[in-house]
């Protein structure tokens, strides 16, 4: 029957997944270095759960702040589009200024306009310092947001430096900062949180009303327990002596 | 987490062992390899995270049960808990099974009318002996379902969440395909099973969502709460008779635009009122499986093959004539088989399904003078009884003519059938 010839897809709703990246020049070196080799490892991936996802088409944009922010296109793109321009380390941290630019963003005059409409981002902050602007109004602008509100929320951690706190006010929880201490554990992270999170919106859910959010965190601190040098920040910190007093 | 390498060896529940060979797939909750078991490639489905003791007892007795049918790509054994976790081992999925989204995608598209009623067909019989077994499958969407595009026949797979009717496996169900009272917080049973269907054979014979029309598109940002909202407490069919707010949008849901009207209206009027707020808030008020089967049954008779430009067609079975939906011509469909409640227009080519088996018992023909011919294409003889109570004998691959009058007798997996040739 010609009716059966003409079918065509079913309209997606899209998810974009949004990388803010700290390019400031702390991350210069290895830790930038494993951004990228992570970021580009991981679209196909994103490009593969995508094309065979009946439920949502998964886009990504990206947003690298450093003394000012830029973003890596002016909308966002399906991963396999997105071409990977290696980031490059150098400047401040201007992270209250990163939370402006993806307030801007998170609208339908913004990146949010798809026909189809659009299920709540996942929005993936990877820092390894502090803020050296103004943090708190920039986010207090962003937690108005209500695109940000609905949003699944995971902070990277890249090292002892990064300020925790800053990333735990920025997630809304400490569950949903994840601390890495190597490189390895960086690319490991980065390619489960992305993973995580571009499968959620076709998983079947549990009892007891978990979140998509709590969801998420779940199976990524799940995972997170088999990586080697990375930890949740809601877990204890491993003790730097080994506890020698106790023997 | 716990994951299997190339070469690592399992040991089954009761003797025996599988190596494992690749890795096939991997979802949320699990891996699933091709194994080695004794010489046969098998696939073992190897979760992630120990699911626990009581989902592996219930596993190990739905092992032991078997399963209900053989649309069912069922447990057949259960791993020791190694390796810090366990599986279990199944048939692996034949390649000419597709996933069911990627028909949804419109990456694979059924060959005829014919493979999609014959999948729809299949679904509910899977269904309906799961129902009789008295399980729940809990976790109805459309992961669960391969697809052969040239047959319809069907694999219902992750049967894993299958639990005795009653019980509580903790899962939920995925979005788009919970009954409203599921999303409302309640628990998954047959009564939601048989709702996750309804859904599931909507999607598949229009390809799109039931619950997805204006309203639904005209929300930006489908978060959790309006999820709740659009699928659960204030769902509204998109051709609701008495809600127009939520009917489908142009350029966005093409097929069922397409397809609705297109469709026999026993189907129409069905889906009305299945999705209809009285059946979606009265869970034991729903359509069973059986009467699932009935309906497509008689959609698969309004199915013939044109005459004139031999596609399948869709004829309306009280009018003894259709225009042709493909080539405009019309079909006279006069020449009808009646089996109870049931007319078979008696269309040249057309397969005639009498039972539920999506194998054809039937098929008409036409000789070198025009007259029309029934060839019985099921195994077994056909017992003829003539106007004047002659009685004559169709053999297998035999034919007789389609005269009005005639009454034929025949049985089918042992269950007897009782037919009359008429004209409308
Ligand atoms: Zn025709």
């Amino acid at each position: 029957m010609a009716l059966l010839d003409d079918v065509v897809s079913v309209p997606r709703r899209t998810m974009t997944v949004f990388f803010m990246i700290d390019t400031s020049g702390s991350m210069e070196g290895n830790k930038i270095g494993a951004v990228n080799d992570a970021v580009v490892n991981v679209l196909p991936m994103v490009d593969e759960i995508s094309q065979t996802n009946p439920d949502a088409e998964i886009k990504v944009a990206a947003l690298e702040f450093s003394s000012g922010t830029k973003w890596l296109y002016n909308e966002p793109k399906l991963a396999s589009e997105f071409v990977w321009q290696d980031v490059r380390a150098g400047g401040l941290t201007s992270l209250g200024a990163a939370c402006i630019e993806l307030n801007n963003k998170l609208s339908r005059s913004g990146y949010m306009q798809a026909a189809s409409g659009s299920f709540a981002p996942a929005i993936i902050l990877l820092s390894d310092g502090g803020p050296t602007d103004d943090f708190q109004s920039g986010l207090t602008k962003l937690k108005s947001n209500k695109w940000f509100q609905a949003a699944i929320k995971v902070a990277i951690a890249i090292g002892d430096d990064a300020d925790k706190d800053v990333l735990k006010d920025f997630t809304g929880s400490s569950e949903s900062v994840l601390i890495v201490h190597n490189i390895e554990a960086l690319k490991q992270i980065i390619r489960t949180v992305v993973v995580t999170s571009s499968q959620i919106g076709s998983k079947s859910s549990t009892a007891g009303d978990v979140s998509k959010q709590d969801q998420v965190i779940k199976d990524i601190t799940d995972a997170v327990g088999d990586i080697k040098g990375a930890e949740s920040a809601a877990a204890p910190a491993p003790a730097a002596d080994n506890y020698d007093d106790w023997d | 987490m716990s994951e299997l390498k190339p070469g690592t060896k399992i040991g089954l529940n009761g003797g025996g062992q599988v190596e494992i060979i690749k890795e096939l797939g991997r979802g949320g909750q699990g891996i699933v390899y091709l194994v080695n078991l004794d010489g046969a490639q098998m696939a073992l489905k190897w979760y992630l995270n120990d699911p626990g003791d009581k989902f592996y007892k219930n596993l190990e007795r739905n092992i032991n049960a078997g399963a209900p049918s053989d649309a069912f790509l069922w447990p057949e054994y259960i791993t020791k808990r190694e390796s810090g976790s366990f599986g279990y081992v199944m048939k692996v999925r034949p390649r000419n099974y597709y996933e069911f989204g990627n028909y949804l995608l419109a990456k694979v598209t059924f060959k005829s009318v014919t493979a999609m009623l014959a999948a729809a067909m299949k679904i509910c019989d899977g269904f309906m002996m799961l129902h009789r077994h008295g399980y729940s499958y809990q976790d109805l969407n459309d992961g669960n379902f391969f697809i052969d595009p040239s047959t319809g026949d069907v694999l219902i797979c992750d049967n894993d969440n299958v639990m005795p009717q009653g019980d509580k496996s903790g899962i939920m169900g995925k979005a788009r395909y919970m009954a409203p009272e599921i999303v409302a917080g309640g628990i998954p049973d047959k009564y939601s099973d048989q709702f996750s269907l309804s859904v599931i054979l909507f999607m598949l014979f229009y390809a799109n969502h039931p619950f997805e029309g204006a309203r639904v598109v005209a929300c930006p940002c489908m978060t959790e709460s309006y999820e709740k909202k659009f699928y659960g407490s204030e769902a509204i069919f998109i051709y609701d008779p008495n809600n127009d707010t939520n009917r489908p949008v142009r350029g966005i849901h093409q097929n069922v635009i397409r397809r609705w009207m297109a469709f026999p209206q026993l189907l129409r009027e069905t889906f009305i009122d299945q999705f209809s707020e009285e059946k979606l808030r009265n869970p034991n008020t729903r359509l069973i499986e059986m009467k699932w089967k009935d309906i497509i049954n008689k959609v698969r008779d309004e199915m013939v093959v044109c005459p004139h430009c031999g596609d399948e067609a869709f004829v309306e079975i009280k009018d003894s004539s259709t225009r042709c939906m493909n080539c405009g011509k019309t079909i006279n469909t006069s020449l009808r088989l009646i089996l109870g409640s049931r007319e078979l227009p008696l269309t040249p080519k057309t397969e005639i399904f009498i039972d539920t088996d999506n194998i054809p018992d039937g098929r008409v023909a036409v000789d070198t003078t025009g007259t029309t011919l029934i060839q019985n294409v099921s195994p077994d003889a056909w017992v003829v009884e003539t106007a004047s109570g002659k009685i004559k004998q169709v053999d297998p691959q035999g034919y007789m003519p389609a005269k009005p009058g005639l009454k034929i007798k025949l049985k089918i997996h042992n269950e007897d059938y009782n037919l009359e040739i008429t004209t409308k």
